[in-house]
């Protein structure tokens, strides 16, 4: 009997029971989507830890006022603290002998408006040093300069959001923009960088002299936070001894708790690790399960199928099938419902996974290995689930099989 | 050229034995057309099953057309079975689901080599039957006189040297039984073996020869 002529048989067979062939690839499409999901999953996160890696610059400490918590990854403030000052930013670039550069920074939401056009935008005020320290790179125009941040000049930096619904795509270097109630001159674009790890977009967003935010906008004398770089990746647990005593004694804490949080780069990433990993094992076992449901579904159909065919497994036998035809039928048919299977199932786990990485904000990365690991599995699944039921069948004598009622 | 010597059958179920056949010994001649008869269970379908290499006796020597069939593995019996044997079965055993142009062609599935003119062959099959406006109806829309009609046909298609027939008008009415009866004797002129089970006298009456089976041994 050749291979194609099994194949033809097996193919009319399965459309021949149309409701037993499709809950058993259904269940296939199901463990085999979960596993793709997973996968893009696994290295979505990946690739928010790199991500967040690469947008906090390297060798980083943050010293942020109040106390601060991890939220799915984010930085949240919980207290708010106003000791936080300039001077600090100063003193531990100054007096920190491990420090490179400090840029404090103030940040708040604010309303930008440009002749007709309106948007609420987040306002970042900063120093020059924040564009080496966090990677902030100018597409068009200039920076602004320590000179400018000093004397409080209303110069902005804009983001790639603003440009494009603010200015409908216009190079916007020169105009005048209304931030919070003061007139700012657009000196510069900066280079988009797209939506983070956390799904917030970075290009929506707009730089200006943090003294002329504190002093402005804000109407502050404080400052939210400060980044710190390090020279080297092992002076990090130094640097941020030397910088907690440096600001307990400068905000004569005495024996009162800190009134700002430290955090490095090392528990930042480790923060996020541990959330994604909870994250990742949930989906992990759900995939599993899955999986091993969408198996012992197909075990059981082709089991049930098996007893339910006995008559035509005998009359086959009978008109001259060998044990090994059986077989081949029964392997045949299980591997084409885990191959169609795990075809939709590449399917449904792809476009299940986008849309999670749109709608819920999961981080996803779609890939290539990913279907292909789904489409691999479901073909073992289909060999082993469907190994049992057709050697099972194929055992049978063809009078028992016959004699069955 | 079936040579069946001293055919014993014990069947065991629950540790209890059973004799069903005692040293039965006859042989059929080809283009040989034979019936046995015997009482409900004196064992006309275990003797056909062992006869159609549906079954293996427990005792005994079984020879067909020289070939010592008790010594074959299971694949050569398999071929042995496609090839020389068509079944006609008294529940009629056809594929659900499958028309009947289909059912007939089961048997060439499991050849070596699929005749070219396969379909014209079993069209031509089921026309001889009568079925000639039935060859795509589903077996589950035809009667059961037309579903034995369909069944003799695929029998057929592997133009085998033996028959068998196991009470193939058991489940029909005295017309469509005569319909079916009429086939055998058709198939009997062109020189075919069969070997028929009936309880029916008159059925029985069609063939050359008739074998009584009783305690387990051929009388006559
Ligand atoms: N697989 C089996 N296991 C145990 N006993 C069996 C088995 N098959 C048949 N028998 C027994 O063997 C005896 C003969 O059965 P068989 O089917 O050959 O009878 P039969 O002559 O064909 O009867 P009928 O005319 O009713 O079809 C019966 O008593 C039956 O119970
Ligand atoms: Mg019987």
């Amino acid at each position: 009997m050749k291979i194609t002529k099994n194949i033809a048989l097996s193919c009319k067979l399965l459309s021949a029971h149309k409701l037993r062939t499709a809950l058993c690839i259904s269940s296939m499409t199901i463990g085999v989507a979960a596993v793709i999901i997973m996968v893009s999953l696994g290295r979505g996160t990946q690739k928010r830890i790199l991500d967040m890696i690469h947008d906090m610059g390297t060798n980083l400490i943050v010293v942020n006022a109040g106390h601060v918590t991890l939220l799915g990854g984010r930085a949240t403030q919980v207290t708010i603290a106003t000791s936080l000052k300039i001077a600090d930013a100063d003193a531990i670039k100054s007096q920190c002998t491990s420090v490179v550069d400090a840029a404090p920074e103030n940040r708040s939401k604010m309303n930008v408006q440009w002749g007709s056009e309106n948007l609420k935008t987040d306002i970042a005020g900063v120093t020059p040093a924040a564009f080496r320290i966090r990677n902030i790179e100018i597409q068009k125009g200039r920076e602004f300069d320590s000179v400018q941040n000093d004397a409080g000049q209303r110069v902005a930096i804009v983001g790639k959001v603003i440009v494009d619904k603010i200015f409908h795509g216009e190079d916007p270097v020169g105009y005048q923009i209304r931030i919070g109630g003061s007139y700012f001159e657009v000196v510069g674009v900066m280079k988009a960088k797209g939506i983070d790890a956390n799904g917030v977009d970075r290009d929506d967003r707009i730089l200006i002299p943090l003294k002329t935010a504190m002093h402005r906008l804000m109407r502050v004398t404080y400052i939210q936070k400060i980044h710190i770089q390090v020279a080297d990746s092992t002076q990090l647990k130094s640097a941020e001894t030397e910088i907690r005593e440096l600001l307990r004694e400068r905000h004569r804490l005495g024996d009162k708790p800190d009134d700002f949080t430290i955090q490095n780069q090392a528990t930042l990433i480790r923060a996020e690790r541990d959330s994604s990993r909870a994250m990742t094992l949930l989906i992990a076992s759900v995939a599993t399960i899955s999986l091993v449901v969408g198996g012992i579904g197909i075990l059981a159909v082709m089991l049930t199928v098996g007893r339910e065919r006995r008559k035509e497994i005998g009359l086959r036998r009978a008109v001259g099938a060998r044990r090994r035809d059986i077989r081949t039928q029964f392997l045949l048919e299980s591997l084409i419902i885990a191959g169609l299977g795990g075809f939709f199932g590449v399917f449904l786990g792809t476009l299940s996974s986008f849309l999670a990485s749109k709608i819920v904000d999961l981080p996803v990365v779609q890939s290539w290995d990913a279907m292909g690991a789904g489409l691999t599995l479901s073909f073992i699944i289909g060999l082993i689930f469907g190994i049992y039921p057709a050697s099972k069948a194929a055992t049978l004598e063809p009078i028992e099989a016959l004699r069955t009622e | 050229m079936i040579k069946i010597k001293d055919i014993e059958k014990t069947y065991s179920k629950n540790s209890v034995e059973t004799k069903v056949l005692r040293g039965v010994t006859f042989s059929v001649q080809r283009g040989e057309y034979v019936a046995i008869m015997g009482a409900s269970g004196s064992g006309k379908s275990t003797l056909m099953n062992i006869i159609g290499c549906l079954d293996r006796p427990t005792k005994g020597q079984y020879e067909l057309d020289n070939i010592n069939v008790l010594q074959l593995d299971d694949d050569a019996i398999s071929a042995l079975r496609n090839k020389k044997f068509g079944f006609v079965f008294q529940q009629f055993f056809l594929l659900e689901r499958t028309n009947a142009l289909d059912n007939v062609l089961l048997p060439l599935i499991y050849t070596d080599e699929y005749p070219a003119d396969a379909i014209q062959q079993a069209r031509k099959l089921l026309v001889n039957v009568g079925l000639g406006d039935r060859i795509e109806y589903f077996a589950n829309e035809l009667s059961g006189g037309q579903q034995q009609r369909v069944a003799i046909a695929r029998s057929l298609i592997n133009n085998p040297d033996v028959i068998i027939a196991d009470e193939p008008t058991g489940n029909l009415d005295s017309e469509s039984a005569a319909e079916i009866m009429k086939i055998f004797s058709r198939l009997h002129e062109e020189r075919r073996t069969i070997i028929i089970v009936t309880h029916d006298r008159d059925v029985a009456g069609n063939a050359q020869r008739i074998l009584e089976l009783k305690d387990g041994q051929i009388k006559g």
